[in-house]
């Protein structure tokens, strides 16, 4: 039955759905998790680097993290052919605003004119959804710092915290439990990144081949973008092993001593 | 040709337009407004081409409301003008290009006063003090030694009868009325316009 | 085919023969669709529809040219005045032309500059005016009827259209007065006069008009400043017509021959 509804975008199925935006969705629940914080000072951007082959030149090709222009990054989840091709479009968008009015794009409306976009894929005829989701930090003058998430359905919406792909469900549980109504600084952003990541992906342990992270701060006039160097992923990681490991053996101490408390 | 002026003070910007409407030789009317304002914190002055003034500042004033209903907030005065710039010197490189001068004044609290000059081939430029027509040619001088950055709105008025009444004694062309907006924080006023009445007393 | 071999045998025309050329750009979409009026079938309309009317064509196409109207806004309404003159160069095609066109029970305009282009426009306008009361179930306010025309008339400018229309009505609330022309002005005012003879009628206009002009005074000040402009310009004449508009409707006042008038007013002059 489904097969009869399924093979076009642009028609509903008896029970009003799209399946093939359903379709897309779901590609991406199996690609890459990337994840954003929205810190007091800053904000951030982490992703899971999946295609980590020692002779692939990381220098040329960022995996997961775009640069859109002087004041906004993305982080894209699903397929990274489209996913390119969505970014291409971002950056143009981007470029015609600040041709037309001398300014950067506030955040929100590249984010919308994107979505209007992907919208199109939806509803035109023989066209495919793009199987993509997207992470957007930006910094504009009217709102300061904003983190969205745009889907495939071209719907888009503001975040705190959110996480796309792979165990997204657990990683957004997980901030959810780990944040509360004031922001944290951008350090503390970065630690919880890693932590996010340390718990949702599936891998005994993390290495800076497989993160991708990028920050984003406001210094005076001008918008500073980082990109963090293995070095710097390295440490994080090693910061937080740390940590896990004196919890985990001050858990063992305290398990010992109940024991102890308990054979006396 | 008639001549609109306009001069930047520290926290607002006054713009100031002659009334008359020619036609070939004949004045066909004596109390055209040619300050408009766009938004609360926005107003250009136009002059040039009859037809072409009035239908070129309606176009950008519609799509800068556009904007505002769009977004939620309205576009800087920079970008104002910058966007009139961009869609005038896209319009002169088609068979349908506008003829007109323009002065942009808008006031942003964040980033202050703005008087915007542009011409009909768009060059544009921001400047402290502007002046389009015959009659802004005899304005320069009297901007030169009058205009100051601490500039008062009272001064300012002051410097645009100067202005009137150079233009009013050695232009050849009659321009007997001039209105006179303001833009400042608390958004567009009017001031009483100068007449060669009025600039007797 | 045919019609070209015959063209390069007409000697004025053969000259003159590229700048007829046809333009592929060209459409003929008014034949089916009115408000979209095709331009002359050849290339640059507005330079070379020029060369007809100059002296140097053997082929000289003369617009009906010429006119005097006006209308002036006082207390009790518009009064509008024109002459019934078309000319086509030196010559007096008609005496009898309606300069006033009555757009519909609240509208009035004036027709100056070339009459085929005037009565176009109206007509089209008309129309437009029309079917907006059908789809609104109200009447259309002049200020919305003149930025209709206004539209048109300014999409087509620098394509070699002359017109000077000055319209009023009212909308039951008040009255109002536009002035539209083909370089794309659209201007309300308090008193208007278009067309050749508009100098001189203005001379008699301005020197008489005031505000707190009564109906009788002010019907006889449009009717003298037009008669004055027939005296004067050759290229007005024939009948003058006045009429009045009110907030809830226009009424013909008098129509009366320029001749009648001169010597009304000769005869009150020299007593």
């Amino acid at each position: 039955m489904a097969r009869r509804y399924d093979s076009r975008t642009t028609i509903f199925s008896p029970e009003g759905r799209l399946y093939q935006v359903e379709y897309a969705m779901e590609a991406i629940s199996h690609a890459g998790t990337c994840l954003g914080i929205l810190a007091k000072d800053g904000i951030l951007l982490a992703a899971e680097r999946r295609n980590i082959n020692k002779l692939l030149d990381n220098s040329i090709f960022a995996e997961k993290i775009y640069r859109l222009n002087e004041d906004m990054v993305c982080s894209v989840a699903g397929i990274t052919s489209d996913a390119n091709v969505l970014t291409n479009e971002l950056r143009v968008i981007a470029q015609r605003y600040q041709l037309q009015y001398d300014e950067p794009i506030p955040v929100e409306q590249l984010v919308s004119s994107l979505c209007d976009v992907k919208q199109a894929y939806t509803q035109y005829g023989g066209k495919r959804p793009f199987g993509v989701s997207i992470l957007y930090m930006g910094w504009d003058k009217h709102y300061g710092y904003q983190l969205y998430q745009s889907d495939p359905s071209g719907n888009y919406s503001g975040w705190k915290a959110t996480c796309i792909g792979n165990n997204a469900a657990a990683a957004v549980s997980v901030l959810k439990q780990e944040l509360n109504e004031t922001p944290i600084p951008l350090g503390d952003a970065e630690d919880l990144a890693i932590k996010v990541l340390a718990k949702t992906l599936d891998m005994t342990k993390l290495s800076s081949e497989k993160i991708e992270m990028s920050t984003l701060q406001r210094d005076g006039d001008a918008t500073t973008i980082k990109i963090l160097s293995n070095a710097e992923v390295d440490k994080l990681i090693a910061k937080y092993e740390k940590i896990q490991a004196e919890e985990e053996a001050a858990k063992k101490e305290k398990l010992a001593q109940q024991q102890q408390q308990q054979q006396k | 040709m008639e001549s609109i002026i306009g001069i930047k003070g520290k926290d607002f910007v006054m713009l100031a337009a002659d009334s008359t409407h020619p036609h070939s030789i004949m004045v066909l009317k004596d109390d055209e407004n040619k300050i408009h304002k766009i938004s609360d914190s926005l107003l250009i002055a136009a002059t040039g081409d009859a037809g072409d003034t009035v239908q070129f500042v309606e176009y950008i004033s519609k799509n800068i409301l556009l904007y505002k209903m769009r977004n939620g907030y309205e576009l800087s005065p920079k970008a104002a003008a910058y966007f009139t710039r961009k869609n005038l010197a896209d319009y002169l490189r088609t068979r349908y290009a506008y003829q007109v001068w323009l002065l942009v004044a808008g006031y942003d609290k964040k980033e202050g006063p703005q008087l915007t000059f542009i011409d009909y081939l768009a060059n544009t430029l921001s400047v402290k003090h502007g002046a389009h027509g015959y009659g802004g040619m005899f304005c320069g001088s009297i901007f030169d030694k009058y205009h100051h950055d601490n500039l008062t709105q009272d001064e300012a008025y002051e410097i645009m009868r100067k202005c009137a009444r150079e233009i009013q004694k050695r232009l050849i062309i009659s321009q007997p009325r001039f209105h006179v907006q303001v833009v400042d924080t608390n958004g567009v006023k009017r001031l009483e316009d100068i007449t060669t009445e009025n600039l007797k007393d | 085919m045919a019609l070209n071999d015959i063209l390069k045998h007409m000697p004025s025309i053969n000259d003159a023969y590229n700048d007829f050329k046809a333009c592929e750009e060209l459409s003929f979409a008014n034949l089916t669709q009115n408000k979209v009026l095709s331009v002359p079938p050849y290339c640059n309309p507005v330079e070379n529809l020029a060369k007809l009317q100059e002296g140097n064509s053997d082929v000289k196409i003369h617009f009906d040219h010429g006119t005097t109207t006006l209308g002036f806004i006082y207390q009790g309404g518009v009064v509008m005045a024109v002459d019934s003159r078309a000319t086509g160069g030196q010559y007096i095609g008609s005496q009898s032309v309606r300069k006033v066109v009555e757009i519909n029970d609240l509208l009035l305009g004036t027709l100056a500059g070339g009459a085929a282009d005037c009565t176009y426009w109206y007509r089209v306008l008309t129309s437009e005016c029309r079917l907006y009361e059908l789809r609104n179930k109200k009447k259309i306010s002049l200020a919305a009827a003149t930025k209709i025309m206004n539209n048109i008339i300014y999409s087509y400018k620098n394509s070699g259209l002359s017109m000077g229309m000055i319209l009023a009505g009212g909308d039951m609330n008040q009255v109002s007065l536009y002035y539209l022309d083909s370089d794309g002005t659209r201007t309300t005012g308090k008193v208007f006069s278009v067309g050749s003879g508009s100098i001189f009628a203005l001379g008699v206009l301005d020197s008489g008009y005031k505000w707190d002009l009564k109906d009788e005074d002010a019907y006889e000040l449009g009717r003298r400043s037009i008669y004055h402009a027939t005296h004067r310009d050759a290229y007005s004449g024939g009948t003058v017509r006045v009429y009045h508009v009110k907030k809830d409707g226009w009424n013909l006042i008098s129509e009366e021959d320029c001749l009648n008038l001169h010597r009304r007013y000769q005869a009150e002059k020299n007593n």
